[in-house]
């Protein structure tokens, strides 16, 4: 008995001595401190720009290279959580008379190389990114003439791609942001240093190292051994990633996977076969099984979180509709479905949309993303939306999707829906998923917030081991 | 078919709403807890509330009744937004007057002419108030009516030897550093808001806050981000403003105006600047029998491109000139010496007694201070507690040898703490806190009272 007893204690001292040690533990760990100044942040990405000029990076679009620009560059406005337009290198701006605008610069910015802001820089770099714009320098302000109203604008021009660059030479390109490039080998490898002067404050990392064109396995990797603080995170693996106790950070639905026809509609047959496709697709299947539950499916091109109204358009398969769809047509082509080699999913995915036509009667061939020559029938894509305003990011889409861009009569939900309903009665593009950008994050990295539009921002994050 | 969401009743409804209402207006404005006050913001938010549903909810009827025309209708409402429960059937009480107003009836769905889904959705910047419309097998018709999302907010609540309580003083969108009570009756009458542009002068007149003046910073070069700065009301004249790099003086007399310069001289550590005996103090000392306390002339060098204090001090703790960089401080009098508390940029706090130097994890984050009472040993530690990351508490602390001892309750605070200073009358402090739902900056006055 007394034998007992003790044991009993010691268990109980054992359990109270655990339970005091790991509530001291959280206590400590959980406590709020303020930023530290220091370190090198590791990141790594998937994409391999070989320019870091904001006018060509946007050619290899992603969500990385996007934000990779916003790190050396600034743009003249940007939008805040709730799409509203703040002041950046521009402090003020005020419509004028004939579509005009007019935006005055912050005084004292510099570029990275000691050379001032200037309307005239400014305006030629924005030149650059738009050429149908209209532009000029007045003074100590810029004034852009374009078609539109002054909150697309104002969108626009909070994209990275339009951000400011001075370029000194064909290959080189200054920008006035928070990290000043100290080594670049295109493609590969990218080294930013703080500016101490920088019109926002100088960021709290000391340096940000990226390496590129890492494969999403590579960069978990690199995480795991802890030579990256943020990596990619592929959507189907996020769920994975998330039940490993790994800190993810997620966008919102920002991406659209869609299925895009490399033409227009031939023939009122061929109209039927492409809603019979659209009616086909399990979309709910294909994403609790490849997508491992990630994303939204999708029957519209913008997210709900964008328009308000996604809803309306049905993403739920069909397959009476789609058969009676398909039954008015008498010869049924074979259409072959592209999809990029590059991407892990999406020969999967394509390969289930060629059974459900199929089972709608459809004859689908997947076949890989000519990269030269012929294109596919029918791509699948993955289009990174530009924007968090749904109006930029409808035309933008319309544009990827050799698309007229919507028409602008009214800037309302209503006008909104009409112009997106516009663009799915062209049966170019048939809407998949909605899908979040996803990265995981070492555990000394804090305050790195992915923003709604899939952008992460670096100048305000800090490494909890960094020396000050 | 989705079911359909039908109305409760409103008398029921409104008391919360009122009172939900009333607590956003509170948050949303910066105000006293005044009975006047409140019940002003009250009426104004009911007032507001009801103006802005009313119009979407009669443009949302015509929409629908240009499709339907008059007639039977199923009416299905959903809510798909932010909106709570009691707001959306509000709205749905309104949506069904206005139906009604437009000559629409409501049926059940096998009598319907046309079936009617009303989806309450919202985007980044609006709600948009959905309606898809079927008549028989035509294809469903949809209109919407779309309105500005106001910001919303919730809040915090409120027993060991001391109560901590706060008393909010202002809130902005701008980050607050620092507010001082330069005037007070009961409550105070004239303040000070520092932020990164200016100081703000507010003088209560009919029981809301005016702005008398805003003084504006100079400054040359960009400041640091996660900026601080310090208000002490000064002897000769209104105030001086601590800034990285920046020290500001306010003339003594009307005009005000507000002369900065380029400075790194040492930050007072105590506020009260000048050898002051804290008011209070005295008269307790008296009563208790004990020494009158006089606040450490002890200053501390701010990094100008930084957030944290180099840890050079000027006179010294002791023999210690130096201590680790750190954010803050707090000093507790002993007999014979005083007792430094600084949280070191490593996340230890270091206790500095003039002739040791220990540190230890407390997990009390890089924020606190101490202040001056009538209760338990006299002096407390103000310092954030272990909540989680995005919502700090506080709680006091005594430290009867080296080991802190909680003395109060942990109190809830709206979000994170960017800023923690003792006022210069030194028993009590200002907090100013992020708000974790609204993005506001809130700044609250901290004052300890004895439990028993």
């Amino acid at each position: 008995m007394k034998h007992f007893v003790w044991r009993w204690l010691a268990a109980s001292s054992v359990t109270i001595a655990t339970l005091a040690i790991a509530l001291a533990c959280a206590s400590a760990a959980r406590a709020e401190t303020r930023p530290q100044y220091g370190g090198t942040l590791h990141v790594s990405m998937r994409s391999a720009p070989g320019s870091l000029d904001p006018a060509e990076i946007a050619q290899a679009d992603s969500f990385t290279a996007r934000s990779l620009t916003l790190l050396i560059f600034d743009t003249l406005v940007t939008m805040d959580d709730s799409g509203r337009a703040q002041a950046a290198l521009a402090t003020t701006w005020q419509p004028a008379a004939n579509r005009r605008c007019q935006f005055r610069l912050r005084r004292g910015v510099k570029f990275h190389d000691g050379t001032p802001l200037t309307p005239e820089i400014a305006a030629a770099s924005l030149r650059i990114a738009n050429p149908s714009w209209n532009i000029s320098a007045d003074a100590d302000s810029l004034v852009i003439e374009r078609d539109g109203t002054e909150s697309e604008l104002l969108a626009e021009l909070a994209l990275p791609r339009n951000a400011i660059a001075k370029r000194s030479s064909p290959n080189k390109a200054d920008g006035t942001g928070p990290f000043s490039v100290t080594d670049w080998q295109p493609g590969k490898k990218l080294t930013l240093a703080a500016e101490e002067n920088y019109w926002r404050g100088r960021p709290f990392l000391d340096g940000i190292e990226i390496a590129m064109g890492r494969s999403y396995r590579d960069q978990m990797t690199a995480l795991e051994l802890g030579t990256a603080d943020l990596v990619e995170v592929a959507a189907e693996q996020s769920h994975r990633v998330s039940l490993e106790g790994r800190r993810l950070e997620n966008s919102e639905p920002i991406e659209l996977l869609a299925l895009v026809f490399a033409r227009e509609a031939q023939s009122t047959e061929d109209k039927l076969l492409r809603e019979a496709l659209a009616l086909s697709i399990e979309r709910g299947s294909i994403r609790s099984v490849l997508l491992q539950g990630a994303g939204q499916p999708a029957a519209s091109i913008l997210p709900n979180w964008m328009s308000g109204y996604s809803f309306v358009f049905s993403a739920d398969a069909d397959l009476v509709r789609a058969r009676h769809a398909r039954e008015q047509v008498r010869a049924i082509p074979t259409w072959s479905i592209g999809y990029d080699a590059n991407d892990p999913v999406a020969r999967l995915i394509v390969e289930r949309i060629a059974l459900n036509g199929r089972d709608a009667g459809l004859s689908l061939q997947p076949s890989l993303q000519p990269t030269t020559g012929a294109t596919a029938d029918v791509l699948l894509v993955r289009i990174p939306l530009v924007s968090a305003d749904p109006w930029v990011a409808l035309a933008d889409v319309a544009a990827r999707a050799g698309l007229a861009g919507p028409t602008k009569e009214e800037r309302s939900a209503e006008g909104l829906y009409s112009a997106e309903q516009a663009l799915l009665a062209t049966q170019r593009i048939i809407p998949l998923f909605h899908v979040p950008v996803s990265y995981a994050t070492s555990a000394a990295l804090k305050n790195s917030p992915v923003r709604a539009d899939g952008i992460w921002r670096l100048d305000d994050a800090w490494l909890g081991n960094g020396k000050p | 078919m989705r079911e359909a969401v039908y109305n409760s009743a409103i008398l029921d409804a409104i008391p919360d709403i009122i009172s939900d209402m009333a607590t956003r207006g509170l948050r949303l404005t910066s105000s006293f807890p005044h009975v006047p006050v409140l019940w002003m913001m009250f009426f104004v938010a009911t007032a507001a509330f009801a103006a802005d549903w009313s119009v979407p909810e009669t443009q949302l009827a015509r929409k629908i009744a240009a499709v339907t025309g008059p007639g039977a209708v199923a009416l299905t409402v959903e809510n798909r937004s932010s909106l709570n429960r009691r707001e959306s059937e509000i709205i749905q009480n309104g949506l069904r007057s206005a139906l009604e107003g437009v000559g629409l009836r409501f049926v059940p769905d096998d009598q319907a002419a046309a079936a009617v889904t009303i989806s309450l959705s919202e985007n980044l910047t609006s709600y948009v108030w959905v309606a898809e419309i079927r008549q028989g097998a035509n294809e469903s018709a949809v209109v919407m009516v779309e309105l500005p999302r106001p910001e919303g907010s919730t809040g915090p609540r409120d027993s060991l030897p001391l109560t901590l309580r706060k008393i909010p003083l202002w809130a902005q969108a701008d980050p607050i550093l620092d507010v001082a009570v330069l005037e007070e009756n009961t409550t105070p009458t004239h303040i000070a808001v520092l932020d990164a542009g200016k100081v703000s002068l507010y003088r209560m007149q009919g029981g809301k806050w005016q702005l008398e003046q805003a003084l504006e910073i100079l400054h040359a070069r960009p400041w640091p981000r996660d900026l601080r700065g310090r208000l002490i009301p000064a002897r000769d004249r209104l105030l001086d403003v601590y800034l990285p790099g920046v020290i500001c003086h306010s003339s003594s007399s009307a005009p005000l105006a507000l002369n900065c310069r380029e400075s790194d001289d040492p930050w007072p550590l105590a506020a009260g600047g000048s050898p002051t005996v804290f008011p209070s103090a005295g008269a307790i000392d008296v009563a208790a029998g004990r020494t009158s306390t006089a606040t450490p002339q002890t200053k501390a060098f701010f990094a100008s491109t930084r957030n944290f204090f180099t840890g050079v001090l000027a006179p010294g703790a002791g023999k210690f000139t130096t201590v680790p960089k750190f954010y803050s401080a707090a000093w507790l009098p002993r007999e014979k010496y005083t007792l430094w508390l600084f949280a070191a940029t490593d996340g230890q706090v270091h206790m500095v007694d003039g002739v040791s130097d220990q540190a230890a994890k407390l997990g009390w984050g890089s924020d606190f201070t101490s202040v001056r009472t009538v209760c338990g040993a006299g002096w407390q530690v103000l310092a954030p507690g272990s909540g989680d990351a995005a919502e700090d508490t506080l709680r006091a602390y005594e430290i009867p040898d080296r080991d802190p001892v909680a003395v109060s309750a942990a109190t809830d605070l709206p979000g994170t703490i960017t800023a923690l200073w003792t006022e210069s009358r030194g028993d009590t402090a200002i907090a100013v806190v992020r708000n974790r739902e609204t993005g506001n900056y809130e700044a609250f006055r901290l004052a300890l009272a004895c439990s028993q």
